[in-house]
């Protein structure tokens, strides 16, 4: 493997303060399209068709993602036709060009497998240049990924782009390292590592993007889950959204919010989505859990049903899944954990008009079309960023957090014709 | 209102077995027998209670075995107002455990039966350890920890439980008046003087001893030379471990202070939502469970009671409490089970080691939002 490409420990800063300065020289003598990109990534998702890769969690959203049929129109409605081949977009009198940032930093959360190869595509395919910090414990699975890279890119063209490193998130001195190195940074995570990273001393001139930390929610109008035919199919689909990540990512569900209407029995309900989660436990069992997280599904559980004798819940004797029921608008504090709050609620509307910023993704199930297009408006004025149908939750696309992926990690180069 | 006829008894009946002598079988179901009694008098008595009882995914009524019994997390006693099973006016005391800044801490609340049994329960057990002796208690404290009040913390219950083992009482820390604690020398080596012949008691806090009594002594070289001390200590390793100072470095360290014996220090674990039981290291460095008592160790990924030699998160059990429904608590405590019917030093039933707290979560993820932008007064403002 290229020793540019990943290191998985590095022990001192000015092992990333050489690596950056070799990456960035590669930046200033190697221009690379994004068409160049796109061949090399469709290469790359064929070769992720592997078994040894079967098991790990998202790799196979991770091989649709680097299909040129998904990146394509993403970097068409974000840059434009001309950018595809390297070219200039006339915009009148003068013309518009897309030049990459440079050295660009990445800080991807630990609670997503793929997230570091996603977070790195978004800025290769502005043409820069990557500094990764791999979580510890993501570093076997990256490293995996990065391996069929390496199988498919036979002239290094994106792997001697890419630094890959691996640290203690206590080494202050390795992340100040990083910092110092970028021309840009993606910062994904919770409240707490995203606030660290961004007080890091990056340069002046460096264009810093966050995603996260936000939460999401599900909500069904009375219609849908009144209709029982339909209704164990969308507990399906609400038990895949729970399920990935064990809920600890910002397009997680952690609350499902449920219309009344006449003739809904919410215990039907119940019973559909304690179903569902069976299922999807059965399928996808856990292998290990943090102490902590158990400690925390059991004190969720008691604390709600402790708070109020109307509330009601229905768990596994294991911390493998837990329906937390009661009526309210308000967003509990997330368990995380597949731990589910259902509240019952009169109106879906009013439960939308409290949003504040925080919510990230709205899942709906809504059988009018009239009253989801409310509903979307409703959720975008109040900081919603993504409203998608209940079970697509965390299908990972452009925009995210509301923010472009690959139109921040470039600069628009505008040019007028001095012979104008 | 008194508790039921049946579950007075049947406490008394616990309390009154061998310590640690009954069939670990037997002891099992007798106390799966009386819990069960006590869990419908708490649903009788607390309709919060109730509700989280009548959710459990096994019926407490028709439950096979102890560990099948609705437990509460141990953070559930940070409710306020407190978890009880009795009438405001009938309580006694309210003990609260020692959070750490910025935490909420459990409050627990007793009625004058509870207070009584917590008493009953701490004494046998540390009887069977140190011997029935009345002796001088030497308390690693100020005074002012000890005073009786209407509230309580965990340092001042633990003291206050050793309480009948003294002839006299002396509190060898004081506050300076910039309401620093320190050492009281003068105090502490006039004492010694008197009990270099005579059997002593002498507790605090593990962190408290070491900071407060062994680093000052041993900077001035000073060794008290009281060789029948008993020592008792506890309220756990946490700060220590972060000093790494290691449970044999502290055991060390306080014999060498007090010129005893190493084997005369003792580490107990309590916890003031499991009133009335302590797990002393009995000679072999486990800990046993009483007969009015049970611990469960939980499988973290299936919360399912774990093999010998495993480790998982501690529940305790007693049958004591009935001023609040501190039957079953979950801990925030990881431990290793033993045994689960005789220890090498000759007490029976379930045997374990403490194995540390909970470790924090190492990932958290883009999801970890503790609160809404609104409730941080931070929201976007649009809707309103």
């Amino acid at each position: 493997m290229n020793d540019l490409m990943l290191n998985p420990a590095v022990h001192s800063p000015q092992e990333i303060t050489w690596a950056a300065k070799q990456v960035r020289e590669i930046a200033r003598e190697k221009e690379i399209a994004p068409n160049t990109v796109l061949e090399v990534f469709e290469q790359w998702a064929a070769a992720l068709d592997s078994r040894e890769l079967r098991e790990v969690p998202g790799l196979a959203f991770l091989r649709l993602w680097l299909r040129r049929g998904t990146l394509e129109p993403i970097l068409l409605r974000e840059l434009g036709a001309d950018f595809l081949h390297g070219g200039w977009q006339e915009d009148g009198r003068a013309r518009l060009r897309a030049f990459p940032l440079g050295v660009v930093g990445h800080w991807p959360a630990g609670n997503v497998e793929i997230q570091p190869i996603l977070s790195l595509t978004c800025a290769l395919l502005g043409g820069n240049v990557c500094l990764v910090r791999v979580p510890g414990g993501l570093v076997e699975i990256t490293q995996q990924i990065m391996e069929k890279l390496q199988e498919v890119d036979r002239r290094g063209l994106l792997t001697e782009r890419t630094f890959m490193a691996s640290f203690d998130r206590s080494r202050t001195d390795m992340h100040e390292a990083m910092a110092q190195a970028v021309d840009g940074a993606m910062i994904w995570g919770g409240a707490e590592a995203v606030s660290q990273v961004r007080k890091l001393p990056f340069p002046h001139w460096a264009r810093v993007v966050v995603f996260g930390p936000r939460l999401s929610v599900a909500a069904m109008d009375a219609e849908t889950w009144g209709d029982r035919a339909e209704r164990l199919s969308w507990c399906r689909r609400v038990a895949r959204d729970v399920w990935q990540f064990e809920q600890r990512s910002c397009s997680s569900p952690q609350t499902l919010f449920l219309e009344q209407g006449a003739g809904c029995d919410p215990d039907e309900f119940v019973d559909d989505l304690r179903q569902a989660l069976q299922e999807e436990n059965r399928a996808h069992p856990r292998g290990q859990i943090e102490p902590s997280l158990t400690s925390e599904i059991c004190l969720a559980r008691a604390l709600w049903l402790l708070e109020d004798a109307a509330n009601r819940a229905v768990f596994s004797a294991s911390p493998d899944w837990t329906i937390l029921l009661g009526r309210g608008t308000e967003i509990p504090k997330p368990t995380q954990g597949r731990t589910l709050s259902v509240l019952l609620v009169d109106d879906l509307s009013e439960v939308i008009s409290k949003f504040d910023g925080t919510v990230q993704t709205l899942g709906l199930a809504v059988k009018s079309a009239e009253r989801e297009e409310k509903f979307a408006r409703a959720a975008g004025h109040n900081g919603v960023d993504r409203v998608v149908k209940m079970g697509r939750m965390h299908l990972f696309s452009s925009p995210w957090d509301g923010v472009d992926l690959i139109r921040p990690m470039v600069r628009l180069v505008r040019h007028v014709p001095s012979q104008e | 209102m008194s508790i039921p006829v049946e579950i007075a008894r049947g406490i008394e009946s616990q309390l009154a077995a061998p310590l640690y002598g009954l069939d670990p079988k037997e002891r099992r179901d007798s106390l799966l027998a009386l819990l069960k009694k006590e869990l419908a008098y708490a649903c009788d008595r607390n309709l919060r209670f109730r509700n989280y009882a009548e959710h459990w995914p096994v019926d407490f009524h028709t439950a096979h075995t102890l560990a099948d019994l609705p437990y509460l997390p141990v953070g559930a006693f940070k409710s306020n107002p407190p978890l009880a099973l009795v009438n405001a006016n009938e309580v006694k005391r309210i003990l609260t455990s020692s959070a750490t800044t910025g935490q909420v801490p459990s409050r627990v609340v007793l009625d004058a039966e509870t207070a009584k049994r917590m008493t009953k329960g701490v004494t046998t057990i540390i009887k069977d350890f140190i011997g029935p002796a009345r002796r001088p208690y030497l308390v690693i404290d100020i005074s002012e920890n000890i005073n009786t009040q209407a509230e309580m913390g965990a340092r001042g219950a633990a003291i206050q439980g050793l309480g009948s083992f003294a002839t006299e009482v002396i509190c060898c820390l004081r506050r300076d008046l910039g309401g620093n604690t320190n050492l009281d020398l003068e105090k502490l080596l006039d004492c010694a003087g008197k009990w270099r012949e005579t059997e002593v008691l002498a507790y605090g806090f593990t962190y408290v001893i070491w900071t407060q009594l062994v680093q000052p002594l041993q900077r001035k070289g000073v060794t008290l030379d009281i060789p029948n001390v008993r020592v008792l200590h506890s309220g756990g390793w946490k700060r220590l471990e972060r000093e790494a100072v290691t449970k044999d470095v502290f055991i060390a360290g306080v014999a060498s202070v007090f010129g005893c014996s190493p084997d005369r220090i003792i580490d107990f674990y309590g916890m003031v939502e499991n009133v009335g039981v302590v797990y002393p290291d009995c000679e072999r460095g486990n800990k046993h469970v009483p007969a009015f008592a049970e611990v469960v160790v939980r499988n973290p990924l299936t919360l399912e009671p774990v093999a010998v030699g495993q480790r998982g998160l501690v529940q305790v059990c007693s049958v004591l409490p009935t001023s609040f429904p501190g039957f079953l608590v979950l801990t925030e405590d990881m431990a290793e089970i033993i045994d689960y019917n005789e220890c090498p030093c000759g007490r029976r039933g379930t045997s374990f080691r403490f194995a540390g707290r909970v470790p924090k979560a190492e990932v958290r993820g883009c999801g970890n939002l503790e609160t809404t932008r609104q409730k941080q007064g931070q929201g976007n403002g649009l809707h309103e």
